[in-house]
């Protein structure tokens, strides 16, 4: 049976790799961007819009239901990090981590369970950071928007375990991505150190817990969160 | 939209949802409160249903607006109510 998966962020880093990951796999997959994508696939489609734009998450949440009669897959991967001390921080930097981590991640989500609901089926998998269990300094606002959506994901998944969908999160371990492009190399040690696992992980370690989430006998597992690398 | 079309979106939806023929479902219908024919959770779905009818006809809409939960009376208390808060919606 062909499977509809809609990632956000899907143009670089770990989202780029998903969306390549689960079209190997057979999947359908819709992503999204602030910008274009240069990845081409039979099976891949992409939007260009702004995670935390209502009316544009609709658009494309109601067309990918309308073409494919459904969507099993929600994968909130988009993000944005500012990692500085907070007398740096602007209000607007604040608004705009706000807007696209939890604003962004909400409405993808509100949408698609609506979607997901009346098939009885539905996955959705958030992105977290182990910068809220390690509550680190220099994190504080990025840190707050991703326990904003740990918590979020563990009440809809009451909320929604009715309708068969779970709601579940990954906090991928260190990964040398953009995200982390300008943090110093003594602070990355220092943060490696306090992992279980003192090395950089790889986004296919992100994809291995995410197909745990997905997987048709997962539906058992709801509102959990995983700290890979171990924290 | 006319409100006919309006209102038999939302009696479709309506009769889907409580899928019980005794229940006679028309334009007086109850949503909201004493003699509702849905509970609560049964409302959100409704509402579900409907916004899925609408965007159907390519008619994009979402109900749950700060608007219409701040209004002193609301639009979900009928189906009469509810269809013509679709028609203002989709003006």
């Amino acid at each position: 049976m062909e499977r509809v998966m809609i990632i956000t962020g899907s143009r670089k880093g770990i989202g780029r790799y998903l969306a390549e990951y689960y079209l190997e796999r057979n999947i359908t997959v819709i992503g999204c961007s602030r910008s274009e994508s240069d990845l081409k696939h039979q099976k891949y489609e992409h939007y260009c819009l702004d995670v935390a734009d209502e009316k544009a998450v609709q658009k494309l949440v109601r067309q990918t239901a309308k073409k494919y009669g459904k969507i099993d897959y929600l994968i909130n991967n988009a993000g944005i990090a500012s990692m500085n001390h907070s007398f740096l921080t602007p209000l607007s930097i604040v608004e705009k981590m706000f807007s696209t981590n939890v604003f962004g991640t909400f409405l993808f989500t509100r949408e698609c369970a609506k979607i997901m609901s009346k098939k009885k089926f539905g996955r959705i998998v958030n992105m977290t950071t182990f910068a809220v269990p390690f509550k680190l300094e220099g994190e504080a606002v990025y840190a707050a928007s991703k326990a904003a959506i740990t918590v979020m994901a563990e009440a809809l998944a009451r909320e929604y375990a009715d309708y068969g969908i779970t709601v579940n999160t990954v906090a991928p371990p260190a990964v040398q991505t953009d995200l982390i492009a300008h943090v110093k190399k003594e602070k990355m040690d220092k943060l490696l150190q306090r992992q279980a696992i003192h090395r950089f992980g790889k986004a296919k370690d992100v994809a291995n817990a995410i197909d745990f989430f997905l997987h048709d006998n997962s539906s058992m597992v709801t509102g959990q969160t995983v700290y890979l690398g171990g924290v | 939209m006319e409100k006919n079309e309006a209102i038999q979106i939302v009696i479709e939806a309506v009769k889907g949802y409580i899928d019980d023929e005794n229940v006679p479902v028309n334009a007086e219908t109850v949503l909201l409160g004493n003699n509702a024919v849905v509970d609560s959770i049964g409302l959100v779905n409704l509402i579900v249903d409907i916004e899925s009818a609408l965007a159907e006809k390519d008619i994009e809409v979402t109900l749950t607006s700060e608007d219409a939960m701040s209004r002193r009376k609301s639009p979900f208390r009928s189906v009469d109510t509810l269809s013509d808060y679709i028609i203002e919606l989709s003006a």
